[in-house]
């Protein structure tokens, strides 16, 4: 993971704050396809969500397998606000609803941090799947908390339209999870940029160092995690309003190993990382999820992709672009970059034949054994097409093999003159 | 109440071995004290012992007349005692402007607080600024830690060591593993950082012993077999046998 | 007494069993440090190769067949998969292994379909072994227990007699040395990985037809080795076996017992209404809190005695 580290670029910083607003604002005007307003809202909740994650991964150290409690507790304890103001038990305006969530999700992270945060690392890990397994366990048994198996559902119109804004339709949900994102973006970036914060990276750093200079470690990250669940919990409440329903699975192991896929895709190393993880993340899952069953495989793979050759994520990758651009040395890779792009569709297109001839073979061969795949119409039980298949999968590793040989060797010029740039 | 260390007996053992057996030693505040002997004598074990990084198996410390044994080593750095270690340890992947910064926001008062802004905070600021300027690194301010030169990092080392404003340094081996010229700047440093504090350091190298110590005392086999001024050691058959007589320079 | 003895039996099958999964991820963990996240995957592909095995050629074959395929797989993951992220830190292993039990469930999801497959017992095996009082114990279990306890002589003799078993053995408590020694050699390291993964398959062939093969059962028993692991210690094998043991009596007893805190209080005379504060709390049967005590379990542990059982690490 990279540093992180921010230089008081003030002009700057407001150019892409205000830009990112700008952005999320406008994006459901520019993108009107039916899809794309739930979408831009699970990722505006996501963002929120993976950032809270990456407070704990990035600035902490600490892996966590169950950051869903806190998101989960949080979204609970908002379905249930919203039922008892619906009521009539009290007055609540619902704007404000997110942050009954992400009072429940730091109230949970005071409860279980404590135990979980007194190590870091492989440790921390493993017990914070217990606490989660231990939470979704609990889910199942108190039916009148967690609504069972049918989960608790709720209305968000609650009362009159204040100014117009009912949260009827989803348009004014959007701009709700917009508002609260870019809140909490900021909130977290200028976190980063405070004490606690900083020792937060210390802690993760060298955590021996840290106790040296007067920090108890512990306290760092425990504090850290009570502020993760509290955004984690705002990003549960805007989910609970967002889809009028909140079930086990809001608190389950999916959605814990979703944010860390999300967020270690994206780049743990850098502020922004969790937001590219969570555009990435959400498309893949809409867009990919839409066409095969097997998506969940190929997010796996990518996944294992970034882990193995690119651990800083998407993040890095764009940042390690930076000093090139800047020296003007794109030129150099665009050859090799195309080279591996052609290669690579090879081996990617032999690779999703593989899978989704697979699929269709062990699922419904039976019934029928003809599919189509990139416009092509064959029968999946005749050897040809897996030949076809197995070929470019080979073909294709063998020759991106040569592709990445070739920007790899590249990637070493580039530094080699950078580097004497620099001296 | 001018005692800044005191050591009651100490003894530490790792399993049967006892490597410390029984140290006693007062050191008077203000005093640069040094302690020498040969590897394995227990010297850094020792610093650990008072750092609170391993816990004492008998005896007592007195840190200015309060007992700390038993405390956790922020615990102990609170009360006015920092560190440096043999082995670099510093913040790798942190600036040395941040490196510096991190060392000095506890005893500023800053502690875990989430609604202060870094940039904002002058006095820690300016304070980190007057460090790297002590220790001759402003020039490097952002510069990453881990790149930083070895002569660099040792300095940087004693920097985060003197940041916080301890009253008891403690400098285990600061000049080990450096060149000539870098050891005689080193040197400078320590003698200009300690001004008016209690120094306690490990070292190796006789010519910063007794360039730098008011008092030296000398560690073998875990215990302390003669504590005294510079040329009384120096003039010390016992310490001549069992130290000084093998490794003189 | 029956009900007692039966539950016992079977608590001691089921403890078996987990002590196989908990073993291999011990020994990994202790040599190398990893705690691999995919442990129950293997579980899962062992149990789905002896399905797949078993339908070609019979579950004799399968028996011996799926733990070694198992084991070849883990082989190629260490070789291929965790060497390369290896120097990026144990967190990126982690991180990996996470990944890799990921892809095994969906890859799972993708050959053999969402819902159960039929693995089934043996006729061979089918049918009870001996009657006490009134219910007949299945010959299935006892098979189970005399695979287990064949498989934990063969561990012990492994560890005692040979090479590799002695530098495993002083790994488990002296990592840094055997580091040192120059012991810390990659084929150890992938032998190690193979035959843990082995050891995790071996318990998926008997265990997917004693329980059921599903694409769930790694999702379903992973979490439960994991608090093996906490609970009996990091690292500690002697640890591993007891805390397998109690987790196996806790979870067979507790979905048995249908006695909840409105019984308990019933007997000391005060009754529980639906308005009794917290009643939700009170009218919970051991039963119903049967998944949730595993881990309850390990939060008092770590509160209690963070070094679990046994074990002389703290993480």
């Amino acid at each position: 993971m990279a540093r992180l580290k921010y230089r008081p670029l003030n002009l700057g910083r407001w150019l892409v704050w205000g830009g990112t607003a700008l952005l999320m604002i406008l994006l459901p005007q520019i993108l009107t396809a039916g899809f794309t307003l739930t979408l831009l809202s699970q990722i505006g909740v996501g963002i929120i969500f993976a950032l809270s994650y990456n407070m704990l991964l990035g600035q902490g150290g600490m892996l966590s397998f169950g950051h869903a409690v806190y998101s989960g507790m949080g979204a609970y304890f908002t379905v249930h606000a919203l039922n008892l103001i619906s009521k009539g038990a009290f007055y609540f305006p619902v704007t404000l609803t997110p942050l009954i969530g992400g009072v429940a999700g730091a109230f949970f992270g005071v409860i279980f941090g404590y135990v979980t945060t007194k190590k870091s690392g492989t440790t921390f890990a493993m017990i914070s799947l217990g606490i989660g397994e231990m939470v979704a366990a609990c889910s199942l048994m108190f039916a009148g908390f967690f609504g069972g198996e049918a989960g608790i559902s709720t209305n968000r119109v609650i009362g009159e339209a204040f100014l117009g804004i009912s949260y009827g339709p989803s348009i004014q949900v959007y701009y709700l999870i917009v508002g609260w994102a870019l809140i909490c973006m900021v909130a977290m970036f200028a976190w980063t940029q405070t004490p606690l914060g900083r020792m937060a990276n210390a802690v993760r750093d060298n955590p021996e160092r840290a106790e040296f200079v007067g920090y108890d470690t512990h306290m760092v990250r425990f504090l850290t995690l009570v502020i993760s669940g509290f955004f984690a919990g705002i990003a549960g409440g805007l989910s609970c309003i967002n889809y009028e329903i909140v079930t086990a699975e809001n608190v389950g192991a999916l959605r814990s190993a979703g944010v860390l896929i999300a967020t270690f895709i994206g780049g743990a190393g850098f502020f922004f990382g969790p937001i590219i993880g969570s555009i990435v993340f959400f498309t893949m899952v809409t867009a990919i999820g839409s066409i095969t069953q097997a998506w969940a495989f190929y997010l796996g793979l990518l996944f294992l992709v970034i882990v193995l050759y690119a651990p800083g994520g998407f993040a890095s990758l764009i940042a390690m672009h930076v000093p090139v651009i800047k020296a003007r040395l794109m030129r150099r890779l665009w050859l090799p970059y195309s080279a591996a792009l052609a290669t690579g569709i090879a081996l990617l297109a032999g690779l999703v034949s593989v899978v989704e001839m697979t699929y269709h073979f062990s699922t419904e061969a039976g019934a029928n054994p003809n599919m189509k795949l990139f416009g092509l119409a064959f029968n999946v039980t005749h050897a040809a097409p897996w030949a076809v298949a197995s070929a470019l999968l080979v073909g294709g590793f063998i020759i991106s093999r040569f592709a990445w040989n070739l920007v790899g060797r590249t990637w070493a010029d580039i530094v080699h003159i950078l580097q004497e740039q620099s001296a | 109440m001018s005692t800044a260390i005191e050591l009651k007996g100490i003894t530490k053992s790792f399993g049967n071995t006892a490597i410390i057996r029984g140290v006693n030693l007062a050191i008077p505040r203000g005093e640069r004290h040094a302690i020498i002997g040969p590897n394995g004598a227990g010297k850094s074990t020792l610093f650990n012992l008072i750092s609170g990084r391993y816990p004492v198996t008998q005896g007592e410390i007195l840190l200015n007349g309060e007992v700390v044994t038993g405390l956790k080593p922020f615990q102990i750095n609170r009360k006015g005692l920092s560190r440096s270690f043999q082995i670099t340890n510093i913040f790798p992947r942190m600036s040395v402007f941040e490196n510096i910064r991190c060392a000095v926001l506890w005893t500023l008062g800053y502690k875990y607080s989430f609604w202060h802004r870094l940039g904002g905070l002058k006095d820690a600021n300016l304070r980190t600024e007057e460090v790297m300027e002590s220790i001759g690194l402003k020039a490097r301010r952002d510069t990453l830690a881990g790149v930083l030169s070895y002569a660099e990092q040792r300095a940087l080392e004693i920097g985060i060591t003197i940041a916080g404003g301890a009253g008891v340094i403690l400098l285990d081996e600061p000049t080990a593993g450096m060149s000539r010229t870098e050891t005689a700047d080193a040197v400078e440093l320590i003698r200009k950082v300690s001004q008016g504090k209690t120094l306690i350091m490990v070292e190796h190298d006789m010519g910063v012993v007794f360039d730098l110590a008011d008092r030296i005392s000398v560690l073998v086999y875990g215990e302390v077999i003669a504590s005294d001024k510079p040329e009384n050691i120096r003039g010390n058959p016992a310490v001549q046998e069992a130290y000084l007589g093998t490794e003189a320079h | 007494m029956e009900f007692f003895l039966i539950s016992m039996l079977n608590s001691i099958s089921y403890g078996l069993l987990l002590f196989m999964l908990s073993s291999g991820l011990t020994i990994i963990f202790s040599m190398m440090g990893v705690l691999n996240f995919a442990h129950a995957s293997f579980y899962m592909l062992g149990a789905y190769f002896a399905y797949q095995i078993s339908g070609w050629i019979g579950f004799w074959p399968a028996l011996a067949i799926a733990p070694l395929l198992v084991g070849a797989v883990g082989m190629a993951v260490e070789r291929y998969g965790l060497r390369t992220v290896h120097k990026f830190g144990h967190v990126a292993e982690l991180l990996f292994t996470f990944g890799l039990a990921y892809l095994i469930d969906e890859a799972v999801h993708l050959i053999w379909g969402r819902s159960s497959v039929p693995y089934a017992v043996p006729p061979s095996l089918d049918g009870a072994a001996f009657t006490l009082f009134s219910t007949e114990y299945p010959i299935y279990r006892v098979f189970m227990m005399a695979v287990s306890i064949s498989m934990l002589i063969g561990i012990y003799l492994t560890l005692t007699r040979s090479r590799i078993g002695l530098v495993i053995q002083a790994a488990l408590t002296h990592p840094q040395t055997v580091e040192t020694l120059g012991h810390n050699v990659p084929r150890v390291f992938m032998l190690v990985f193979g035959g843990g993964s082995a050891l995790a398959g071996l318990a998926g062939v008997i265990g997917g037809n004693a329980f059921i093969t599903e694409p769930g059962m790694a999702a379903a028993v992973g979490p439960i080795v994991f608090v093996v692991v906490v609970v009996g210690g990091m690292g500690s094998l002697v640890g591993a076996f007891l805390a397998s043991l109690l987790i196996g009596v806790i979870q067979t007893f507790s979905v048995a017992l249908d006695y909840s805190f409105v019984n308990l209080f019933a007997k000391l005379g005060i009754t529980i209404g639906p308005n009794t504060p917290l009643a939700a709390l009170w009218d919970l049967t051991i039963s119903q809190t049967a998944p949730v005590l595993p881990y309850l379990l390990m939060v008092l542990m770590l509160i209690f005695r963070p070094k679990g059982i046994l074990g002389t690490r703290e993480g």
